[in-house]
């Protein structure tokens, strides 16, 4: 029997690899993608029953520790300043992302050159301008075109509703002179594709039960399995392994009855996050690799990048229903983005407005602080804040540095016996003072808007969701990870198109620009087909 | 000796008691803005089916709740008025904010939650999905004096 090899096996089902899948499945290749988790059931979903605002605490934690999925792994984040946010499963981080889909701009590519600091990018934002675009007709992106923060682009759907809280935001921007647009959003604001359009349910990162959020188990995975490819799920990889040419041959992994599998291939393409990737990386010692696959700079898990995240809430008056609508995206200022020498911190911030609290969190939070009192008043009270919240996300830059880090935990290991990861890492003081700037300047914005009350939530823990850094591209095989096109220094076979790569870390959400850096990696490796490996 | 527990709900007869005033103590009933109390929703039924494994620390609430009535007023929480009630809520928990504060938290869940209270407040009853919600497009007018900027990236 002859031995069963796959022409490229992705490793991971998310972002990355969907669009990697697609592009590449036109070369009638055979691909297997190996995924961990389950495909979703959109009829699961929180949002299908009126006690939605409990039921997405625990089930659908965007913490892998208080999920505790069967096919989730645990996070040692003992000795890090900010927890993992991810999603083990068909789609990945998508299934839970709230869908705000901002570009990195062409100052990101460029941050040694332009500000002397980080490292410039192999790729600038010209090079993807493209793939963002096929990217955003993939997945179903809205927006508004003509935003005067980035260079310009057509959003193939029109833009989500602000609301009228977004309106009163606007405003409070114009006195202040400040830059805003409604955001690019991964929602369909119109039937699009065969998907219905957004019905402004409200908690997109518990899951969307209309499947109007563009994640990729909706947007890609179904197009990419009548294309052709072979997605196998609850199939969890061990361990890459290469022979005795660098050249890696296979994974190894656990499939959905806990029997040890192996799949050659080709060609492997990691696709598993910023924390997964290195992960299996390190996992992945040989003789030839004591360090770890792929390691021989030594950098692999290292420069780990999050968003440093702040939070600001406002009350505005007006009866503003500003809990109601696609809740992690209204409207965006990038009026700090880019590096002003006049300011204490390099680099910037984007501020993400975001919708207001629903009726139950606004409770909590009101009778904890002490401004929604229990007795007589309550009821009073709580009219004053209800529909009247509006959120402040302050979305700092991170810069790398090699003592953030992803390391594998000596103890601590997943329910198939493989190590977990380990987080170690600090918030510069750059961070510090860039986080500092974004909290006042939300404050001054949401004082400008008419808030009558203003709390500032500061720095938050629970914001891991954007994972950068740790298998980083570029040319020089001693300071980086994988080349220009994604491809391993150190194996020539292997790929890695996950934020891994990221040479910095921008300061907005980076999915759009991940998928569309996917695409960039993908086109390449079709274009240098004849020769791959050499 | 514990007390027998009387009810599928899982308390006791003086809990029980206990529970119904903290409730009505805690959110009354406002009839001009059509809201029930939090007492004349099901509690145990809502924490049976969402947070069962808080059952244990709502009885050790209720216990403590009728300690501190027997020790401070000598009368059984379950015979306070609804004045005296929230009195004793709230001076406990300006001194322990931990006081009765998984009752609290569960009473919160399982009030804001409810079709009656929803419906109170203005909005539909029932999931989010798939009767979703309307809102407003937004005025783009304002977006001018954005125009206006010119090109504000660099590169």
């Amino acid at each position: 029997m002859a031995e069963d090899i796959a022409d490229i096996l992705i490793i991971g089902a998310g972002a990355s690899s969907a669009a990697a899948a697609w592009s590449l499945s036109d070369t009638r290749m055979r691909i297997v993608c190996l995924e961990q988790g389950d495909w979703m059931n959109p009829a699961d979903y929180p949002s299908n029953r009126r006690e939605w605002q409990v039921l997405r605490n625990v089930a659908y934690s965007q913490s892998p520790n208080v999920r505790k999925r069967d096919t989730d792994y645990p996070i040692n984040e003992d000795d890090s300043a900010v927890s993992v946010a991810n999603f083990n499963g068909v789609g990945g981080g998508t299934v839970l992302y709230s869908g705000h889909f901002p570009r990195f701009k062409p100052s990101d590519f460029r941050t040694r050159s332009l500000d002397g600091v980080g490292d410039d990018w192999p790729v600038d934002y010209y090079d993807l301008e493209p793939y963002f675009a096929q990217n955003d007709r993939n997945m179903g992106v809205s927006g508004l075109a003509g935003d005067p923060a980035i260079p310009y682009h057509e959003p193939p759907l029109p833009h989500i509703p602000i609301g009228k809280m977004g309106n009163a935001v606007a405003r409070g921007f114009n006195k202040l002179g400040w830059h805003w647009w409604p955001s690019d959003a991964a929602i369909i604001s119109e039937d699009y594709e065969g998907r219905g359009k957004c019905l402004n349910l409200g908690p997109c990162n518990s899951g969307c039960a209309q499947g109007a959020k563009s994640s990729v188990d909706i947007a890609y995975w179904p197009l990419n399995q009548r294309l052709g490819v072979e997605l196998r799920t609850r199939c969890r990889v061990r361990e890459i392994t290469v022979d005795d040419n660098d050249m890696a041959t296979g994974a190894i992994y656990f499939d959905e009855n806990g029997v040890e599998q192996f799949q050659a291939a080709h060609v492997v393409i990691m696709a598993c996050n910023g924390v997964g990737t290195p992960r299996l990386l390190l996992n992945s010692t040989s003789k030839r690799f004591p360090d770890g696959l792929a390691n021989r700079s030594g950098l692999v898990g290292k420069n780990l990048m999050f968003h440093p995240w702040g939070h600001v809430e406002g009350f505005l008056d007006g009866n503003l229903d500003g809990h109601l609508g696609p809740q992690g995206t209204s409207l965006l200022s990038q009026q700090f983005y880019e590096t002003d020498p006049s300011r204490d911190f390099v680099r910037g911030y984007t501020l993400q407005v975001t919708r207001g609290q629903a009726p139950l969190s606004l409770a909590l939070q009101g009778v904890a602080r002490g401004d929604i009192p229990l007795g007589k008043g309550h009821h009073e009270a709580f009219r004053k804040y209800l529909g009247n919240s509006v959120l402040f996300n302050i979305c700092c830059e991170d810069l790398p540095e090699e003592i953030n880090t992803v390391t594998l935990d000596p103890d601590l290991k997943d329910s198939s016996g493989i190590p977990a990861p380990k987080i170690t890492y600090r918030l510069s003081e750059n961070s510090q003072r860039m986080l500092a700037h974004g909290i006042r300047s939300a404050t001054e914005a949401l004082e400008a808007a008419g808030a009558f009350q203003v709390n500032s939530w500061g720095q938050n823990r629970h914001t891991g969701w954007h994972l950068m850094g740790t298998a980083r591209m570029g040319k020089d095989p001693a300071k980086s990870v994988v080349n220009e096109w994604g491809r391993s220094h150190d194996v020539r076979n292997l790929f890695i198109i996950d934020g891994s790569i990221f040479v910095t870390a921008g300061a907005v959400n980076p999915t759009t620009t991940i998928q569309a850096l996917a695409l960039y990696i993908a086109d390449n490796m079709k274009k240098n087909l004849a020769n791959l490996f050499d | 000796m514990a007390e027998r527990i009387v009810s599928d709900s899982g308390l006791s007869e003086t809990q029980s008691r206990t529970l119904r005033v903290m409730l009505d103590a805690i959110i009354p009933a406002d009839a001009g803005r059509g809201m029930p109390s939090a007492g004349e929703l099901d509690l145990m039924g809502y924490v049976a089916e969402f947070a069962p494994e808080a059952l244990d620390a709502i009885r050790a609430d209720l216990d403590a709740a009728e300690d501190l009535a027997q020790k401070r007023l000598g009368i059984a929480f379950g015979g306070l008025s609804a004045d005296d009630a929230i009195d004793l809520v709230n001076t406990s928990r300006a001194t322990e904010p931990r006081f009765a504060q998984t009752l609290i938290t569960q009473a919160l869940g399982c009030y804001y939650q409810d079709d009656r209270v929803v419906t109170a407040l203005g909005y539909p009853a029932g999931p989010p999905f798939p009767q979703g919600n309307t809102v407003e497009k937004g005025d783009l007018s304002l977006l001018e004096p954005v125009r206006k900027m010119g090109k504000i990236y660099r590169g």
